[in-house]
């Protein structure tokens, strides 16, 4: 579903990416990991076609994300660091808006609409205006905006951020039942960025790590409890980097069988 | 260009559950309301005292069009300059504001279709400020008899030029998340393109003995919307006025795309 090939992103001198590749299949939930810096946004804005890639490129979907920019976005639900709502707009009013984006035919608009609202839960403040929504209840219109047009791929910007502890709980729940595979559809693939350890212990099945814009973990969440001790062990080891082990050797195994 | 009405009637729509399209208008109208009645209530006082004074030839050349209407749009064109950015000004600056930058890019749009979209709802409030001024002028029609066409002429100049000021308005708001800043930059813009003309012929003036008018001067004089917002004032239409506000319009709608897109160039 997603195939990323050598991306790089440079700014002058600086470079926020550095030849990152990896892939998810259908099904699959990844956790994005990082210090802050080191590139997990500049990456998910790369491959939801915010900005190209200095160099390399990724396939969503089937879709080459230069090439066919408008294909590959279409296949994406994007959740940017903060939701990118219009507060004086009504939570219905603004998820029409974005079915209309995002290419939702006019005759499944309506349905969309309601069907993503009910999923996030929203149905009942369909026409509250946004802005005068609680911040939990406006990070699920952003999660509603990105399900709207049934992409095949999600990527989430620390969907958690910000919220309390029932809200997490609640978003926690929500991306779960997202991910297992859809009424009669595909299954979805989620990447998602966070800096909660515990929450890709609740919710992903595998884990990219990255550190100044590179790769250096790549394995299934399994793999890591058992070859690492924990999550936090190795979030610890390789990015605070004191006695980190060369990247290829953990990235070697384990990346194919994602499932 | 599917998505265009999408965007352009979001626009729309956000700028009457604001109070910044409300507050323009009804200070256009106001505004719009009392020049002409200032124009209207000088011109009789002008009339007595001609007629007082037997100046029967100036009372001749004397009429509405030259004098009311005329000086009206001239004074409507300043009206125009200070609010048509406020239209604007919030065009592209909010949706960086609000992040709602992102969710655009992020869509399978395409940047022409958002930036015609915008300017086109932007088109629509503007041609609404116009249209108040239409309603105004209406009304000399019902006590006197101004030429219809050269009144025609004169507020299609002045829609010209409320659509060229909202092209550029939509250039400064892509700069800048800012909207007050979009704001006060167009304005600087606008009042340098209306000083512009000023200067040109304060210029020309200073040559007039040399041997004809410099090429540069005449440049910026094209440049300058006064002398074709003046031409369309006078009854004049002429394809090469009405060329100047669509190279004008295409221009920075074009500056306007490659800003907006310049996110992805950095």
């Amino acid at each position: 579903m997603i195939e990323a090939q050598g991306i790089s992103k440079r700014y002058g001198d600086f470079v926020a990416v550095d030849n990152l590749s990896f892939e998810a299949e259908a099904g699959d939930v990844v956790g994005f990991l990082g210090p802050n810096g080191a590139g997990k946004t500049t990456t998910m804005r790369i491959l939801t076609g915010f900005m190209p890639a200095t160099d390399g490129t990724a396939v969503i979907g089937g879709y080459d994300i230069h090439e066919a920019p408008l294909d590959a976005r279409r296949a994406v639900g994007y959740l940017p660091e903060s939701p990118p709502v219009y507060p004086e707009m009504d939570v219905r009013g603004y998820l029409v808006y974005v079915s209309k984006l995002k290419d939702v035919p006019r005759a499944k608009r309506r349905e969309a609409v309601d069907r993503a609202m009910e999923r996030c839960g929203l149905t009942e403040v369909h026409r509250r205006p946004i802005g005068a929504l609680s911040k939990g209840y406006r990070q699920r219109v952003g999660i509603a905006q990105a399900i709207v047009h049934e992409p095949r791929v999600l990527i989430l910007d620390e969907p958690t951020v910000g919220l309390d502890p029932n809200q997490i709980l609640e978003i926690r729940e929500l991306l779960a039942r997202l991910a297992r595979s859809d009424e009669g559809g595909t299954a979805r693939t989620i990447v998602l960025s966070t800096h909660i350890l515990a929450e890709v212990d609740a919710i992903c099945r595998r884990v990219i790590l990255i550190r100044d814009g590179r790769k250096v973990l790549d394995q299934p969440l399994e793999q890591i409890r058992s070859e690492q001790g924990s999550l936090e062990q190795a979030f610890a080891r390789l990015t605070l980097g004191a006695e980190a082990p060369p990247a290829a050797s953990l990235t070697a195994s384990g990346s194919e069988d994602g499932e | 260009m599917r998505h265009l009405g999408a965007i352009a009637g979001r626009e729309l729509r956000s700028y009457f559950v604001s109070p910044m399209a409300y507050a323009v208008l009804a200070v256009f109208s106001l505004l719009a309301g009392f020049f002409l009645v200032m124009q209207v209530l000088s011109f009789n006082a002008a009339i007595a005292y001609l007629e007082q004074t037997q100046q029967l030839e100036t009372l001749d050349r004397f009429n509405l069009n030259e004098v009311v209407v005329y000086g009206y749009y001239h004074v409507i064109w300043i009206v125009l300059l200070l609010l048509v950015p406020g239209l604007t000004m919030g065009l592209f600056s909010n949706e960086k504001a609000n992040g709602t930058e992102e969710l655009l890019l992020t869509s399978p749009i395409t940047i022409w279709e958002l930036v015609l979209g915008k300017y086109l709802a932007a088109g629509a409030m503007v041609t609404l400020l116009i249209a108040v001024v239409a309603g105004f002028i209406g009304i000399l029609f019902a006590y006197g008899d101004p030429e219809p066409l050269q009144t025609a002429a004169g507020l299609l100049g002045l829609w010209l030029l409320a659509l060229t000021y909202a092209a550029i308005g939509a250039f400064t708001s892509s700069m800048t998340p800012s909207p007050l800043v979009a704001f006060v930059f167009s304005v600087l813009v606008l009042l340098m393109l209306f000083f512009l003309g000023f200067a040109v012929d304060v210029g020309m003036g200073a040559q007039a003995g040399g041997a004809g008018a410099d090429g540069l001067l005449e440049n910026l004089r094209w440049i300058s919307s006064d002398g074709h917002f003046d031409e369309l004032t006078r009854g004049l239409v002429d394809t090469r006025s009405l060329a100047y506000f669509g190279f004008m319009i295409g221009v920075f709608l074009l500056l306007t795309k490659a800003s907006v897109e310049s996110v992805r160039w950095r």
